[in-house]
């Protein structure tokens, strides 16, 4: 597909049934292979947003194109999880089979693939995350990073050209972190982060969309909107320690 | 937070080594037979060679004991009622009942527990059991553990508030309200589940690869304990 990663979002507005909007107008474009920051304060609307653009909510108002497909019309939703990626805030969502080895192959059968081609998937994705030789542990027993990374594993198993991740560095301690920070880095495709660590998003981010109410309310390169100190404030956030 | 049926299974014996499938298939087979038992001899019979299985399995004593205090406080009220109500007819009713659930209860560890849960789902999806059922139970089986660690949270929240457990209505009540908390929570954790699965191509469909590979042992195995259950039913039919 030649706009593979590409991501355009026009008047997106999504709300929950017998609550205000979520998202009031969300406007934005994304290249491929751009690193994206999506910050704001609790409640502003981030997860719904990565939601709406992987096809799991129904969107109705606005126009969305996520690597050349529609999420609002079921034939090309259905192709979303071939090009979309999610990596969820809290990885007990997301792990749920017996074994490491099941929980990364659970993308890779649903999309039909060979038993063979579903081995070397999963092979290649924890080597990738750097858990060779966990794939017949019980996932529930897995420290916090390592639960984070079988999550990311199971994502990367579909080799997705645009990569969601929401609160990734939530439940990390410092090591965890670090370690995530540099597999960040060399996992190609679009990323777009949803995250209060702004530390972190200065790390990876060339640029970052403010979030609040449902509004984009800033969209710009990351340290000039991180550094502003008076945008971060009236969005109830704060200039990273590094830019201070 | 463990996994007990998996930890089970990581004991070696040679019900481990049989092919699931085959094992869920003698499980079938005996089960039936165990239900239609009438005599309380051949309840007996059937008892002692479910005994044997578990023996054959290698559980822990204590895993065992435990599973079968269980049962029979399950069953007890029915052991003392039945003799009471019927004499001697209803005291020797009471233990066959009670030895027919020992032995459905045997059979089901000694061919389940012996094997990891996923591969008991993968085995039953293997041979029929539609895939919505195999699927409901492995999240129950998973999630029923994340059920748990929440709700020890929230009593060691409650506890750290200075509650007590006692006998009165602000107790009963603090234990209704977590419940409540516990199956919102619940209903909130399913959702997200759901979007985790949908983002990753889920469509109802269940999906499996399936490892398994038959041996000679295996099939003869499967093929012994439908007949010793055949042989039992019949041999029920002819004494009655």
């Amino acid at each position: 597909m030649s706009n593979d990663g590409d991501l355009s979002v026009v008047g997106l507005t999504f709300s929950y049934p017998g609550s205000a909007p979520a998202l009031r107008g969300v406007t934005f474009e994304i290249a491929a292979g751009e690193v994206v920051g999506l910050i704001g304060p609790n409640g502003a609307g981030k997860t719904t947003l990565f939601l709406c653009l992987a096809g799991v909510l129904p969107v109705r108002d606005g126009r969305l194109s996520v690597c050349g497909l529609n999420p609002a019309l079921p034939d090309e939703r259905r192709k979303l999880p071939l090009h979309v990626g999610v990596v969820f805030q809290n990885s007990d969502d997301q792990l749920f089979n017996a074994t490491v080895f099941d929980d990364v192959a659970f993308g890779p059968l649903n999309l039909g693939l060979s038993p063979d081609e579903v081995r070397s998937r999963v092979t290649e994705s924890l080597a990738t995350v750097g858990l060779s030789g966990f794939e017949p542990r019980v996932p529930f027993h897995l420290a916090g990073g390592e639960k984070r990374r079988v999550a990311l594993a199971g994502v990367l198993a579909m080799r997705p050209s645009v990569l969601f991740l929401d609160e990734p560095t939530v439940f990390l301690d410092p090591r965890g972190r670090r370690e995530l920070l540099s597999l960040l880095t060399k996992i190609p495709g679009t990323k777009m982060i949803a995250t209060h660590d702004l530390e972190f998003v200065l790390a990876t981010c060339t640029r970052v969309l403010l979030l609040e109410s449902g509004k984009v309310v800033a969209d710009g390169q990351t340290r000039a909107i991180l550094a502003d100190a008076e945008l971060m404030d009236a969005h109830g956030l704060e200039v990273p320690p590094s830019l201070k | 937070m463990t996994l007990a049926f998996d930890a089970l299974a990581t004991i070696d014996s040679p019900l481990a080594r049989i092919d699931p499938r085959w094992k869920l298939a003698a499980l079938a087979s005996s089960l039936v037979a165990a239900s239609l038992l009438r005599d309380s001899r051949m309840v007996a019979v059937l008892l002692a060679f479910s005994m044997g299985l578990v023996l054959a399995a290698r559980f822990t004593r204590k895993f065992l004991l435990t599973r079968l205090g269980a049962v029979l406080l399950f069953f007890a009220p029915f052991a003392i009622i039945l003799p009471i109500q019927n004499g001697v007819t209803g005291f020797y009713s009471a233990i066959t009942l009670t030895a027919r659930a020992l032995s459905i209860i045997f059979l089901a560890l000694a061919l389940v527990a012996t094997s990891p849960f996923a591969d008991v789902v993968k085995a039953a999806q293997a041979i029929g059991v539609p895939s919505l059922l195999t699927r409901i139970a492995l999240l129950s089986y998973r999630y029923v553990f994340l059920l748990a660690d929440d709700f020890a949270r929230m009593r060691t929240s409650i506890i750290a508030r200075g509650f007590r457990n006692r006998t009165n209505r602000h107790s009963y009540s603090t234990i209704g309200r977590v419940t409540g908390t516990l199956f919102v929570r619940s209903a909130e954790r399913a959702e997200r589940v759901a979007h985790a699965m949908a983002c990753r191509g889920f469509d109802g469909r269940c999906r499996a690869m399936n490892g398994f590979h038959t041996r000679l042992f295996d099939i003869v195995f499967c093929v012994a304990i439908t007949a010793v259950a055949a042989i039992l039913v019949i041999s029920d039919r002819l004494i009655q």
